[in-house]
């Protein structure tokens, strides 16, 4: 039964795409008797369903070899295409997670969008969201990956887009489909390249042709950096950052969804081709350099956000980054690891989360304060994701930075100074965001704000509790990515003091928050040089701004001179010569007075030129004959 | 037995104008319907007599018709034709279903439908190059009449302008036939003894010039297409379905057919500036598209777009492009006629189909849930979202054509990511926001009308999980075209491969 079940990991996706089809009838309207329910208990069904499935699966797995399932798609000419499922430990513990978030999403969601018109639209979505992620966390092959990618796209624009009345969500939707389009473009530049490089397009081929390509350094370099492009647009990394902060229009369980596991994907599948990018030197280093901008980046950003989902969205692009430096610096069991300690803790987050705006009605946190006697399952859960994410307490980020720094793996100290800024400013962000809406006197939008009701606690309990175990898995993890990891002599000193740095900078982010002024009401520092700082984060440095006045600006330049070259030169020019034709009839038609002697001339002037242009070059011959004489 | 294909339906238009009395359109409709279905279902009896595995022309039908002139009556499928003949049949019943029941003089319209459909029919399966000219000269009469008689308000300069256009085209496609048969010594016009000459390369790219001007008209390609935005805006649903769907692929057609099929060795010499051509159009086009106001207009210039992709993979020549470029117009077809059939839903609702009106047509209510969530599917199919036929057919060109020219099909990739942006931009606007109290009433519509959309629909998905339905008719068509090359051209003649890397 169990080696059946493991044998059939492949349906686990299939549930919750079932799931996402069965709600159709009820989200195009067929059905209305019934209300939009039942639609949203049978996603809920298929969703535990895959839970259950992939539980079983994961705690079985461990004793067993990974192995792959080939399913072939289909071949054309040279060309064969298959898709392969991957059977291992890692592939089963990224499907746990994408059924446990979804799971706990959804049944949140239950309570979250009770009052919507359209829940089971919502929850089609959602199937559809669960069973693309859950496609790409068993995918062995890059094409079915980016197959699915693409899925998470398409769905993520639905999503964003979900309440399509208000114009802020029209162009969330419109910015995260293009932006992520944008990184999915050059990543279909790269995996065309690939397979036209003659690489595989299975992970597995892929590390074996890294090892030997033939591929002049310039060429790698371009291919390297398109398949970064890729996971840079799905993980909100610089810059193609901006759609996750704009995509927080969404329903709130989408929310969570996208900051703990969607945002994973393009993660996930940039670990998984890591060995292609040690084929360019510069194409590591670029991973890096975009990991290490986005992670103080947007954590800066996240300082200066009034909106509490957007607080909070910026420090996942952060970890994201951390993420990013730790596939450049090839250590992905610890880029895995860290997916997974944010993933789970900031799903909790966004729970807690979208419980206060459930009872409020609000996300502007200088509006709030006081919760944290009227909603206390909101408050520890709050607690317990912010511990999770930021390295001071023993949870899931500090066990998950422990295990970077505990000698097996090369670091270096710019790598821990990265990572004790990041773990301040993210302290420092929770931490205030924390003040505000939890503590001190309640405003008038808090005052009365019962506990949520139990779809929503229940969920929201039992991840505080997932959350507070997770720190088992990094701690009982093999390096199963790599297992053969540089082994350092423990005398790197960056090693010992790396831990209590860490937690170091995060007390010290805690304290720092705690005593800082805050502001009720929207206010501005009073200070210029203070004031231009808190705009220049509170409107993420103007990068939209920039965007519009260069890329957006230069393609729509362009496509209004085109269309007017193409209606004024191209068919303009079409046109005058129908014209011209047009003038030239109406003109000669003149000619046709009926007078013989007129049609006589015309004959007679046609044939004089006619036998002019005949002589013309012969006249010099003519002369000679006839002076020859 | 593919004479049917081709007479059935014209017998049938001779028959719906004798037919005495006045009746009313219903009864032409059903009675065209049922014809072009007839001639649907035999083009599917054809395919299952078809042999795959044969790398041949087949099921041949021939007899000599003109012998001084070197005509004979010479009909032939193969893994080329085969896809778009049913395309034809089946876009063809899926037209007249979506024309409107009430039409004026419904005797003559579907008698021209159904000259179109056997026409263009007999203009795939013809082996001979005049009988090819014949059937494609004879294919713009009834459209001509369709777009001019049936078409919008300025339907009287876009139907001229459509047939100044392709008569021109007609024209040039001639001068290269005469001169082909001038240059080969030959007597006929027969594809096969005409392609088992071998000219020398410069003759072959003096004969393929004007073939290729011809041709570009009919795709179109940029600078010729200007035709094409025009007849497609002011002609009806069902014509824009046709023309879109099934006309331009004549172009393409002729193209595998008689440009790389006839004249090889020219075509590959100049092969790298078609690369070009075709990237610099699937770029125009797209960016037109971008900042056109009207629903038609963006659908028609994304078909300038799509369309240049077919030249790409065909100027790549590989066995695996020259797949693709079949598979991407069986795309094409699908996918423009699914977004024309909603633009004419959404126009005949609201009676307009100005983006900066149309709001919020997405409305459960009183909008158009069912038309907007089939534009959304359309719109990604065509913007190469996968699990649609539009993904693969564009990855499997951009796969084929990426190792000969690389630079090309980076530029034409751009273009797939700039189709994202002008059809959500479309979606956004006018079926996203809030619905505005002028179209907040909107007459429902019915199952029956949508239901070619859905079935069109079902067909890209179905095709674009399944792309092997398509793709498995022309697994031996390389070697019909190629001649026996079983390998890439590219590897064949040399000079192609080397300036690519």
């Amino acid at each position: 039964m169990v080696d059946f079940l493991i044998k059939h990991i492949w349906w686990i996706p299939l549930y919750g795409l079932l799931g996402a089809i069965l709600t159709l009838p009820w989200a195009l309207g067929l059905i209305r008797e019934t209300g939009q329910r039942p639609a949203a208990y049978i996603n809920l069904l298929m969703t535990f369903l895959s839970f259950l499935h992939g539980s079983i699966v994961f705690l079985n797995i461990n004793q067993r070899p990974s192995e792959t399932l080939d399913f072939p798609w289909f071949t054309i000419a040279d060309l064969h295409l298959s898709f392969t499922i991957e059977i291992s430990p890692i592939s089963s513990g990224a499907l746990e997670l994408v059924t446990t978030i979804s799971l706990v999403a959804q049944l949140f969601a239950l309570g979250y969008m009770e009052k919507d018109w359209s829940l089971a639209r919502f929850y089609g979505l959602m199937g559809f969201f669960e069973a693309a992620l859950g496609g790409i966390a068993i995918s062995d092959s890059l094409l079915l990956s980016y197959g699915l990618l693409e899925m998470l796209t398409l769905s993520t624009y639905l999503l964003v887009g979900f309440w399509y009345a208000q114009p802020l969500v029209v162009e969330a939707a419109r910015d995260a489909f293009l932006t992520k389009r944008v990184g999915d473009i050059l990543l279909l530049m790269g995996i065309v390249a690939l397979s036209s490089y003659g690489a595989g397009l299975n992970f597995s081929q892929l590390r074996e042709w890294a090892q030997s390509h033939p591929l002049s350094d310039f060429t790698a370099t371009l291919v390297g950096l398109a398949l970064i492009a890729g996971p840079t647009g799905k993980c909100a990394q610089f810059p193609l950052n901006l759609w996750l902060d704009e995509a927080m229009e969404a329903p709130n369980p989408a929310s969570v969804m996208r900051n703990s596991i969607v945002v994973c994907a393009g993660a996930y599948i940039l670990i998984k081709l890591q060995p292609v990018f040690t084929i360019s030197r510069i194409a590591s280093d670029t991973l890096i350099i975009i990991g290490t901008i986005t992670a103080i980046g947007a954590s800066l950003i996240a300082l200066a956000q009034i909106d509490i989902k957007r607080a909070l969205s910026h420090s996942t692009s952060a970890y994201l980054g951390l993420v990013f430096i730790a596939v450049g610096l090839g250590h992905t069991d610890i880029a895995f690891l860290i997916l997974f300690s944010h993933g789970v803790a900031k799903a909790l987050l966004f729970l807690s989360v979208g419980a206060v705006i459930y009872t409020t009605n609000d996300q502007n946190i200088t509006e709030m304060g006081g919760l944290w006697s009227k909603m206390p399952a909101t408050t520890l859960a709050y607690m317990t994701g912010s511990g999770g994410i930021v390295g001071l307490l023993p949870l899931g980020m500090l066990i998950t930075f422990s295990r970077w720094f505990d000698g097996r793996l090369e670091v270096s100290w710019w790598l821990l100074s990265i990572l004790i800024v990041v773990n301040f400013l993210n302290a420092l962000n929770f931490t205030r965001v924390f003040r505000a809406v939890f503590l001190g006197d309640c405003q008038p939008k808090t005052r009365r704000a019962p506990e949520v009701p139990w779809p929503m606690a229940l969920p929201m309990v039992s991840l505080t509790i997932i959350t507070l175990i997770a720190p088992l898995v990094p701690l009982q993890y093999n390096l199963w990515l790599s297992p053969n990891p540089p082994i350092l002599e423990n005398h790197n000193p960056v090693v010992f003091y790396a831990i209590p740095l860490i937690i170091l900078s995060g007390l010290a982010g805690v304290v720092v928050a705690c005593f800082i002024p805050l502001y009720r009401g929207f206010s501005r520092p009073v200070q210029k040089t203070l004031r231009l700082l808190q705009d220049l984060l509170a409107y993420d440095f103007y990068l939209d701004r920039i965007y519009k006045m260069t890329v957006v600006s230069l393609v729509a330049n362009i496509s209004r001179f085109t269309s007017w070259c193409d209606r004024y030169i191209v068919d303009g020019v079409v046109n005058l010569v129908t014209l011209m034709t047009i003038f030239g009839g109406n003109t000669l038609r003149y000619n046709t007075s009926g007078q013989s002697q007129f049609y006589l001339l015309t004959i007679l002037m046609g044939v004089t030129l006619l036998i002019w242009w005949v002589l013309s070059s012969q006249w010099q011959n003519i002369i000679n004959y006839w002076s020859s004489f | 037995m593919l004479s049917f294909l081709i007479w059935f339906p014209i017998f049938a238009a001779i028959i719906i104008f004798l037919i005495p009395g006045k009746r009313g359109s219903y009864f032409y409709c059903f009675f065209a319907l049922s014809v072009s279905l007839i001639t649907f279902v035999y083009s599917l009896v054809v395919a299952g007599k078809f042999d795959v595995s044969l790398p041949a022309i087949q099921l041949r039908e021939s007899f000599v018709w003109l012998k001084w002139l070197g005509l004979t009556y010479d009909l032939g499928i193969d893994g080329l034709s085969l896809p778009l003949v049913i395309l034809n049949s089946f876009l063809t019943s899926i037209a007249i279903y979506v024309s409107k029941r009430e039409t004026e003089r419904p005797r003559f319209y579907y008698a021209l439908i159904l000259l179109l459909m056997g026409s263009v029919n007999g203009a795939f399966l013809a082996q001979n190059l005049l009988l090819f000219f014949l059937f494609y000269e004879i294919e713009i009469v009834p459209l001509y009449f369709l777009i001019a008689v049936w078409g919008g308000s300025r339907r009287g300069y876009a139907a001229t302008k459509f047939l100044l256009y392709t008569a021109l085209s007609g024209i040039l496609i001639l001068i290269s036939f005469l001169g082909l048969v001038w240059f080969s010594g030959e007597s006929t016009f027969a594809f096969e003894a005409l392609k088992s000459h071998s000219l020398p390369v410069k003759t072959q790219i003096l004969l393929l010039i004007p073939l290729l001007i011809g041709l570009f008209i009919k795709i179109p390609i940029f600078p010729f297409h200007t035709w094409l935005p025009d007849a497609h805006v002011e002609a009806s649903t069902p014509i824009s379905v046709l023309l879109a769907g099934v006309l331009l692929k004549l172009g393409t057609y002729a193209l595998l057919r008689f440009g790389v099929g006839l004249f090889l060795q020219g075509w590959v010499a100049i092969a790298p500036y078609l690369a070009y051509i075709a990237a610099n159009s699937a770029l125009y086009g797209a960016m037109c598209a971008i900042s056109q106001k009207d629903m038609k207009k963006v659908v028609a210039f994304s078909s300038i777009a799509h369309m240049a992709y077919v030249l790409l993979a065909a100027a790549a020549t590989t066995r695996l492009s020259l797949q693709a470029s079949i598979l991407q117009m069986v795309s094409h077809g699908l996918i423009s006629a699914l977004l024309f059939i909603l633009v004419g839903i959404v126009y005949e609702t609201t009676g307009s189909r100005d983006v900066d009106y149309l709001r919020g047509l997405l409305n459960p209510q009183k909008g158009l849930p069912i038309t907007g969530s089939l534009m959304i599917l359309g719109v990604m199919a065509s913007a190469g979202i996968p699990g649609m036929i539009g993904f693969i057919s564009e990855f499997l060109v951009f796969r084929g054509s990426f190792p000969i020219f690389p630079i090309p099909t980076l530029l034409c990739m751009v273009g797939t990511g700039l189709t994202a942006v002008y059809f959500l931009l479309m979606v956004n606007k006018v079926f996203f926001g809030r619905l505005t109290p002028e179209l907040a009433n909107l007459p429902p519509v019915s199952w029956l009308d949508e239901a070619p959309a859905i079935i069109i629909a079902s067909l890209i998905v179905l095709f674009g999980l399944q792309p092997h339905f398509v793709t498995g008719w022309s697994d031996n068509e390389a070697v019909i075209l190629f001649y026996g090359s079983q390998e890439t051209v590219s590897t064949v003649i040399p000079g192609v491969s080397q300036n690519s890397m």
